[in-house]
């Protein structure tokens, strides 16, 4: 870890004033992914913006989760779990306790990528001499889906998933102090070049809350991973469907763990359309979800999973749990 | 007379809590990375960041003149060659850590880079780099054993009326003690040296920092009050350590230098992976006739990677081929029974593929296979019944991939070990009685985790009539007389036949001082619930009998002495999971431990010691795994996330079974740390095969590797 300076404003409006001021600023919440990479020497700021005493943006009121609350606060909310079961679901598997109690809502969503490449300092793309270092190395937990580009990390974030699925919204303060409201998706492009980052949220920024729709239908998320304990899911699916008459008439069905930007397939959902919600239809839908995955060289396994996770998530929704014993 | 074990014992074979398990759990306990004297400097390592590179100039100028800046230290000459990512150039010690690491980066090497190998694969690549000048693949002689009468291998094979083949994997994994390797080292004057290291040896320590200060090992002393994990890997001062005495000498300070995790993955040591290409050979009946091995593993740049092929069993006609294979990667050290883990794997899943092949019960085909004449066989069909009844084995075992519905499948294993855990015959102990009735034991031996401390006070109370609380166990320190360096489960059969030899002498010694002040002869007193008797009867309270002895403390020094301790355990392990096959994801649900050692000094620590080799074991069979990149050469997960050990809710129900019978009570105490991590990770192996009806060859039981396997069979319309 390098020197850098530190601020710890009481305000939103001092945490932009002090964003501003320094040289290579960023923003901490929980830091639970920031200091490892300053650590690691990933990530080297001029200065550190902790933004975890800002007390307007912690806390959960009604549909609104402010982006300092922590995980732990989250799972702990009983509306959560009842009304957004996916993003429950989500959440409580991240990490460990001790790693929920500090890492925050805005964090999980904006914490950069656990690609071993990018963690060991080849850069995010991890290209060496014009060739991709994942393609030719080990890429067992590396994309399988929009595998033609340069850019082959996984988006790490489970409650990007979710909250995608749930058809959430996040707000951002910008420099000028003007908020804009955006949808989860929007917070994720795909890098094209070295330098880029994956998350859309400018420097000099701050996420400041996310926004859950007043109205759901039935949602759950399932998650495949190593360890029980502490781990990253290897596919993690969130599914979100609304039944009207015992069919599906909206479906929301997002993947985690297995493309650059979490990945909505539209493929599985139109699939569903119309029909009910059965293990055969999950089943369906499932296959479609990742007719269009390309596997690298080593991680063909996760295309299996990222299909279960998809076929578990949408079942569970409606309460079809079978695989539990 | 040599002293015995006592027939009864009060307290030895019971659970006692470790002497300093308070002081560790509250977190009071100093371990030598807690160590800072007055002035501390912290040393801070630079190590390569390229797998294979020449050094052809370090320039420190500029590190020397950073703030706090102490102290610099160049290891490597220019021109020298770098074999692994991780191997040692410079060292820094500076004021804070920080500084300390900034004054590493400041230090200016320029590398020119040289092809490298990090992978067995690379290294066995016909156009391989030289990673060795001799090759990179060592390859040894056959050793081939025929019965009479059979001329060749394929002669044996042909006996056989049932035959496998299968090749079985284990990659190579690293220790990760928690406690990092280092030392913090302190000159006091210009010839004399205190070192707290974190070491499975302080003479050996000891002895190093000597030769290297060309200074008498007398004047160094190297103190190991408690430390965080070595399994194996750290029994010397290291580069690491001789730099940080050196340094200290150059500032004039103490200089503490503890590895980084990410170093501590890539040069603290590994232990070798293992390769078997096995064909292995039966009669109907499941008898074995004949095994053929082709195997080769990797120890890093230039160690071995040798393990026990047969395993356990007898098999009448053998031949084996091994090759180590040399890769620009840190070097293996020895790691919780070396070797064991992995000979343990490819012996039992090949045992396992056979007796599915035949149709018969693996257990009853692993009985049908124990040498008939060694002593092990009677204790394994003990352990083995017992361990069988505990999990349920003949009533819940099913053949392969027939039990359960659904997606979760239910899996029972079971793997045998072996291993020596004899004693060291040259260690000794003193023991010291004083006149206020305090009790101190000394050795320079040192306790790694295993209780060691505790053990020696227990042998001491046991002895004397008190209870292990009144003993001052004072270890961990190289300047008193010779302890056993922790390796091979030989610390407490070296240690505590000397130790009950010097607690009895020492109570001789002053028995027959006190015996006259006391009324009696010396063979009329004895001791008992901290009070001496005479002739039977209770005549005065311990600290009053020490009392007696006026002015002078009683010290006697113990040696060993034959029919304490032996050599040589068994050992069987079960395990039960489950498997879901549409995600490969592994649940352990029950391990059963039986094991023997000997005579066991405190039931509590065994237990502990068991407990922990299971969990050691399931790591291997479960999670862990060095990845190294062949594009760039580094270790991929040199940190404890990517690189993955269970947590509490990966854990399953562990029983551990002593088999502590009188006979084995009368063989004396034997060492119990490695063999309880030997069939782990086999056992796992093989319940994973039973439950999804698929052998999968490549360790760890991860989704990849088991989804893997799945869908390999699947395209083979096997599954």
């Amino acid at each position: 870890m390098r020197a850098f300076d530190y601020a710890s404003p009481p305000t939103a409006d001092l945490a932009l004033k002090a964003l501003a001021g320094g040289t290579d600023t960023v923003v901490m919440a929980g830091g639970t992914d920031l200091m490892n990479r300053m650590k690691d020497d990933v990530t080297s700021p001029g200065r550190v913006v902790h933004i975890a005493g800002i007390k307007t943006l912690a806390g959960i009121d009604a549909e609104t989760i402010g982006a300092a609350t922590t995980l732990a606060t989250l799972v702990a909310s009983k509306v959560i779990k009842d009304k957004y079961p996916a993003l429950w679901q989500a959440a409580s598997e991240v990490g460990a306790v001790q790693l929920r109690n500090m890492a925050t809502v805005g964090g999980n969503l904006l914490q950069r990528p656990r690609c071993w490449y990018y963690r060991t300092g080849n850069g995010l793309l991890a290209m060496k001499d014009g060739k991709s270092l994942v393609r030719a190395g080990d890429n067992r937990y590396h994309s399988i889906f929009m595998t033609e580009g340069d850019a082959l990390f996984v988006a790490p974030s489970s409650l990007a998933v979710a909250l995608i699925a749930l058809g959430a919204k996040a707000t951002i303060l910008g420099a000028d102090g003007k908020e804009r409201t955006v949808a989860i998706e929007e917070l994720y492009s795909i890098p094209k070049a070295e330098g880029e980052s994956e998350l859309t949220v400018g420097k000099g920024e701050i996420l400041t809350k996310v926004i859950l729709p007043k109205t759901v239908g039935k949602s759950a998320s399932y998650e495949a991973r190593e360890k029980e304990s502490y781990d990253w899911p290897l596919a993690i699916a969130s599914a979100h469907v609304v039944l009207e008459g015992g069919k599906v008439k909206v479906a929301r069905i997002v993947l985690g763990s297995v493309a650059p930007i979490p990945f909505r397939s539209e493929a599985a959902e139109a699939s569903l359309i119309g029909k009910a919600l059965t293990p055969e239809t999950a089943t369906a839908a499932a296959a479609a979800a990742v007719k269009s995955a390309k596997p690298l060289s080593g991680n063909a396994y996760k295309v299996k999973l990222a299909e279960v996770a998809v076929k578990r998530a949408l079942l569970a929704a409606v309460g079809q749990i079978y695989w539990e014993v | 007379m040599a002293a015995s074990w006592p027939e009864n014992p009060r307290l030895i074979t019971t659970r006692i809590t470790r002497l300093d398990g308070m002081a560790k759990a509250s977190g009071k306990a100093k371990y030598p990375s807690d160590m800072r004297p007055e002035g501390t400097l912290f040393g801070v390592m630079l190590y390569s960041s390229l797998p294979h590179a020449t050094v052809k100039s370090i320039d420190t100028s500029a590190a020397e003149k950073m703030p706090g800046v102490k102290a610099v230290v160049v290891i490597v000459k220019e021109g020298a060659t770098l074999r692994y990512q991780g191997d040692d150039i410079a060292a820094v010690a500076a004021e804070t850590e920080e500084q300390a690491r900034d004054a590493v980066r400041a230090i200016k090497i320029v590398y020119e880079a040289l092809p490298h190998a990090v992978t067995e694969a690379q290294a066995m690549a016909a156009d391989a780099p030289v990673v060795v000048k001799g090759g990179n693949v060592k390859k040894g002689r056959a050793s081939t054993t025929l019965e009479k009468g059979t001329e060749t291998i394929d002669a044996a094979f042909a006996k056989a009326e049932s035959v496998i083949e299968g090749t079985y994997s284990v990659p190579v994994i690293t220790h990760v003690c928690l406690e990092t390797h280092g030392l913090t080292a302190m000159w006091d004057g210009p010839d004399k040296i205190v070192a707290w290291a974190s070491t499975q040896a302080v003479q050996g320590t000891a002895n190093e920092l000597a030769g290297r200060f060309q200074i008498p090992v007398s004047n160094v002393t190297v103190l190991t009050d408690v430390m965080g994990g070595g399994f194996g890997s750290k029994f010397g001062a290291d580069i690491w350590g001789l730099t940080a005495a050196e340094l200290s000498k150059k500032a004039g300070k103490p200089v503490k230098m503890f590895l980084d995790r990410i170093q501590e993955h890539l040069a603290g040591g590994n232990r070798p992976s293992a390769t078997g290409k096995i064909k292995l050979g039966a009669k109907k009946d499941g008898t074995l006739v004949a095994l053929a091995a082709e195997t080769f593993g990797t120890g890093g740049v230039s160690r071995g990677a040798q393990f026990p092929l047969p395993y356990v069993y007898s098999i009448p006609n053998t031949t084996r081929e091994h090759a180590d294979v040399f890769v620009n990667g840190g070097n293996a050290r020895a790691m919780r029974a070396p070797g064991h883990p992995e000979g343990c794997i490819i012996m039992e899943a090949a045992m396992d593929d056979l007796a599915d092949k035949l149709g018969v019960d693996p257990l009853e085909m692993r009985i049908k296979n124990l040498a008939p004449k060694d002593f092990r066989t009677e204790i394994y069909l003990e352990e083995i019944a017992i361990g069988a009844e505990l999990i349920g084995w003949k009533a819940k075992r099913k053949p392969r991939g027939k039990n359960g519905n659904g997606p979760i499948k239910t899996g029972y294993g079971m793997a045998l070990h072996q291993w020596g855990g004899a004693g060291a015959r040259d260690k000794q102990v003193t023991c010291t009685i004083n006149p206020d009735g305090s009790v101190e034991l000394r050795s320079a031996t040192q306790d790694i985790g295993t209780g060691a401390r505790t053990v020696l006070a227990i042998i001491a109370a046991e002895v004397l009539g008190l209870q292990p609380t009144d003993i001052t166990s004072n270890i961990g320190n190289s300047t008193f007389v010779p302890g056993q360096a922790s390796g091979g489960s030989t610390t407490t059969p070296s240690m505590a036949p000397p130790a009950l030899n010097a607690v009895t002498q020492a109570m001789e010694a002053m028995f027959a001082k006190i015996a006259p002040a006391v009324g009696g002869a010396a063979a009329d007193l004895s001791l008992k619930d901290g009070k001496l008797l005479v002739k039977g009867e209770a005549k005065m309270s311990w600290k009053d009998a020490c009392r007696k002895l006026g002015m002078t403390s009683i010290t006697e020094t113990g040696k060993f002495t034959d029919g304490l301790s032996a050599g040589g355990v068994a050992g069987v392990q079960f395990v039960e999971v489950t498997v879901d096959i549409e995600t490969g994801k592994v649940r352990l649900k029950k391990i059963v431990a039986v094991q023997d050692s000997g005579l066991i000094i405190n039931r509590m620590a065994w237990d502990s010691q068991v407990s922990g080799g299971v969990i050691g074991g399931l790591n291997y069979g479960l999670f862990e795994e060095r990845v190294m990149d062949p594009t760039t050469g580094q270790m991929l997960n040199a940190d404890m996330e990517l690189y993955k050990i269970a947590g509490a809710s990966d854990m399953p129900e562990i029983i551990v079974h002593a088999l502590d019978t009188p006979a084995m009570r009368a063989r004396g105490v034997i060492g119990i740390g490695e063999p309880p991590t030997i069939g782990t990770a086999a056992a796992i192996g093989n319940a994973v095969t039973n439950a999804i009806g698929v052998r999968v060859t490549q360790w760890p039981m991860s989704p990849k590797n088991v989804l893997d396997a799945l869908a390999s069979a699947s395209n083979q319309g096997k599954a």
